[in-house]
């Protein structure tokens, strides 16, 4: 019986060990749980990273950087694969980093680095990350500046504009560019030509704006107005009825005009209307007139018009409208190139093309995404997060656009990057539509970063829930709350 | 040592303590070899239970943020006083207890209406009416939730298409202010297996004796339903009540998958837990989700506790055995 107690005391005493160690020694360990719990794939990375972390720990001849993925793209099995060739092509050239990767699911890597960030067991580099995703972390990475000048990397292949769009609100240098996503607007060329429909046009003006249908009886200028009048020829009840004639039936729609695929968030569509800043100097809420106006207009496209699914419409149909061949005009980024053909399902997605962004008040605004890395300013090592990051940006930026579907932001691998897409949709689609479009670029940021980003998006998202699914909402009133709303959020997370 | 016993005598190798003695050593002995078995079990409970909420309770009293770069500070009972200023907070308080008033008698009457039914003489199959009424409850909630959300779609449910054959516009049933309560509790229906099989083993444990007796001073069915098998059955009642009071604080699940967690339509659906989830997870207001957390637990035990208050008012034992 001694022995028996002896045996148990010694493993309720390991258990308690095992769970309370410090941080210090089991920093590993414990992202290797969570890691563990989510994808298949983040096993076998982490196992990797638990066994890099003892060799280094203990010899002390490298030292191990950690490369936090999930917060946006990367988290794809064909992605995974592509990431660990780069990792273990990196640490093959290096006698002094070790690259580790966490590769952690996209539903949970907002808490998951939450998590070991509060625990002092923050990762070295996190991304690919877009503005949306690293601005929940505001305030936490490293100025890079100082690093770059230090160094003496290269920075020439990117644009200016591009290395000044990494700049925090305060002026520090946050990232260096990777991947940029520009938009355009996606349109249906089958449902065009069974409507009889000139296509958009595909070149903007030296001004930005275009003319749709020259020559046709539909000629006019590219703007919202031209869009909601030829969506409502597009937009066809189950009938056949289109939604110009009074006969339609919105709640018996089978085919839509327009929609903001993926791009729903009001700050998101509202900025294609033009862009703004939510917050005015003094700290208070202050929504943009354009994009209150793109609101209703949008509320009116569902509703009234029909021209635009609303959430019902959405959940019955699945949320991605476009790749069902039911939706003629789609303005989102260059990431939707990830979604319209499937594979696994044999969906091709041969049926579009890319046209040029319309014009509002006589201007045009393509919002622009763009992703890259960052490291956290808690890194122990930032001289070697920094080369490990370069290395992502520069030699390794191919293989991993390839695998995100991003546009790179070096000019220079444009070309092979485009041959990619060619090969995935065959049918000849005018890329440089979308590429042109990154001159009229959102300035600000639909996503630059307010106090209280999570707050924010979630009061907003409540305004367009609202939107999606109140046809009896007064939207002026609504966005009066929300702004209200607004308000003491900024004021409750002013630093 | 030698014992006389009634069927002869017994040697013992050693002195014999008391029979006193002798059971209370052994019953320590094998308490201690029972507590030894179970120390996994309470090793965990006071790492995963115990530890974190006391934990918990710490966070509450401090400005605990995940992502925050500046030092945690014990901030005393500001989280406290926001949790009664917090308009969020009564909020979702009212959609809880809205939702709660409407879901409560149907998660107790519904499965006991089902197992009376089910426990009937004159109905044909009950084993079967039995296995299918249960069987959903071992289909994982978040499937059936999102058939559900299918089903009842105002554009493409076939609710809405059946309800169209006899000339009704149906609602748009989840994004409606009204009818997304009943059509949640209606979704709740799926789950009331568990309790259906309670009940019927209850009232399958009615002493015949009592409906005999009813019988013969001429009692209707009612009458025996009501002053017979409900009174004997309320301890069932009790435990069912206790257990569906504490699944609506916890009311999480069912909006969270139908919505996204957004709180649609208007908020209708922002329950507590929602709201707990938001802050502490989308947010990650830790310090302040403590505070929610320990609210609704505070709030959980006092109301548990006034029920198990009122049960001496309307809860019989003396029937079991």
């Amino acid at each position: 019986m001694r022995r028996w107690k002896s045996v148990a005391v010694v493993v309720a005493l390991l258990m308690i060990i095992a769970a309370c160690g410090d941080s210090g020694g089991s920093e590993e360990t414990t992202t290797t749980d969570g890691a563990t719990d989510t994808t298949e794939g983040s096993t076998e990375t982490t196992e990797g990273s638990t066994d890099t972390t003892a060799d280094s720990g203990a010899s002390g001849d490298k030292v191990t950087v950690r490369w936090f993925i999930g917060l946006g793209a990367g988290g794809q099995p064909e992605q995974e694969a592509a990431q660990r060739e780069v990792v273990e092509e990196f640490n093959s050239s290096q006698d002094e980093i070790e690259l580790v990767i966490e590769i952690v699911e996209n539903d949970v890597a907002y808490e998951t680095l939450a998590t070991q960030i509060a625990s002092g067991n923050a990762p070295d580099i996190i991304g690919p990350v877009g503005r949306d995703g690293s601005n929940e972390y505001a305030g936490l990475y490293l100025d890079i500046e100082p690093l770059v000048d230090a160094t003496g990397v290269d920075t020439s292949m990117w644009e200016d504009a591009a290395i000044e769009n990494q700049r925090e609100s305060d002026g520090t240098l946050v990232g260096l560019p990777f991947a940029s996503y520009p938009s355009a607007l996606y349109y249906n060329r089958d449902l065009f030509d069974e409507a009889g429909l000139p296509y958009p046009p595909q070149e903007y003006g030296p001004d930005g704006t275009a003319t749709y249908g020259e020559g046709t009886e539909f000629e006019g200028p590219w703007d919202y107005d031209k869009v909601t009048e030829i969506a409502q020829i597009l937009t066809v009840d189950g009938n056949g009825v289109d939604a110009t004639d009074a006969s339609f039936d919105r709640s018996n729609t089978v085919q839509w005009g327009f929609h903001w695929q993926w791009t729903t968030r009001i700050f998101q569509n509202g900025a294609y209307w033009g862009a703004g800043y939510p917050m005015a100097d003094d700290g208070t809420a202050d929504i943009p007139a354009v994009w209150e106006d793109e609101w209703d207009w949008w509320h009116d496209a569902i509703w009234d018009l029909g021209i635009s699914p609303s959430q019902e419409q959405m959940d019955a149909v699945g949320d991605n409208v476009f790749q069902t061949g039911n939706l003629a005009m789609a303005a989102t980024h260059l990431w939707y190139t990830c979604c319209i053909a499937d594979d696994a399902n044999g969906i091709t997605g041969d049926f579009w093309d890319l046209a040029v962004l319309p014009a509002h008040d006589g201007a045009v605004t393509a919002n622009m995404h763009a992703d890259t890395f960052r490291i956290l300013a808690s890194t122990e090592h930032p001289e070697e997060a920094f080369t490990t990051m370069y290395y992502l940006l520069t030699d390794a930026a191919l293989p991993l656009l390839q695998a995100y579907g991003g546009a790179p932001a070096d000019p220079a691998l444009t070309d092979a990057y485009l041959a990619g897409l060619d090969e995935r949709y065959p049918q000849g689609v005018n890329w440089q539509v979308a590429l042109d479009g990154a001159a009229f670029a959102d300035d600000p940021s639909h996503e630059a970063a307010v106090p209280g980003w999570g707050e924010y998006k979630v009061r907003l998202g409540e305004l367009e829930s609202a939107i999606l699914s109140d046809a009896e909402l007064d939207v002026d009133a609504a966005i009066a709350d929300a702004e209200s709303d607004l308000t003491i959020i900024f004021e409750e997370n002013a630093e | 040592m030698t014992v006389e016993t009634g069927k002869g005598a017994i040697d013992y190798p050693i002195a014999p303590t008391s029979p006193k003695a002798l059971k209370g050593g052994l019953a320590a002995r094998q308490g201690r070899v029972g507590l030894w078995f179970v120390m996994p079990w309470i090793v965990g409970f006071f790492l995963w239970y115990a530890i974190p909420m006391v934990a918990s309770l710490w966070f509450s009293f401090t400005d605990f943020n995940l992502v925050s770069n500046q030092p945690t500070e014990f901030i005393w009972f500001d989280n406290w006083r926001r949790l009664f200023t917090d308009p969020a907070v009564r909020q979702s308080a009212m959609v809880t207890i809205k939702f709660g008033a409407l879901a409560l008698p149907v998660a107790i009457f519904f499965p006991m209406a089902l197992a009376y039914l089910l426990v009937s003489k004159s109905l044909k199959a009950r084993e079967t009416f039995r296995a299918l009424f249960f069987m959903p409850s071992i289909i994982p909630f978040v499937a059936a939730v999102l058939i559900f959300g299918g089903i009842m779609n105002g554009q493409i449910g076939w609710v809405n298409k059946m309800l169209a054959v006899v000339g009704i516009d149906g609602p748009s049933w989840f994004l409606d202010e009204f009818w997304v309560y009943p059509s949640l509790v209606f979704i709740g229906l799926w789950g009331v297996g568990n309790a259906m099989i309670i009940f019927i083993a209850s009232m399958n444990a009615v002493p015949s004796s009592l409906y005999d007796a009813a019988r013969i001073d001429g009692a209707s069915e009612w009458q025996m339903f009501r002053h017979v098998t409900f009174p004997v059955i309320t301890p069932i009642i009790f435990y069912n009540l206790v257990i569906a009071l504490i699944g609506i604080f916890n009311y999480f699940l069912v909006p969270f998958v139908l919505n996204n967690g957004s709180g649609d339509p208007g908020g209708a659906t922002l329950f507590y837990a929602l709201y707990f989830f938001r802050q502490g997870f989308q947010f990650f207001n830790m310090g302040y989700a403590a505070t929610l957390a320990w609210a609704l637990f505070i709030v959980a035990v006092a109301i548990t506790g006034l029920l198990f208050w009122s049960a001496k008012y309307w809860v019989h034992y003396e029937y079991e055995r």
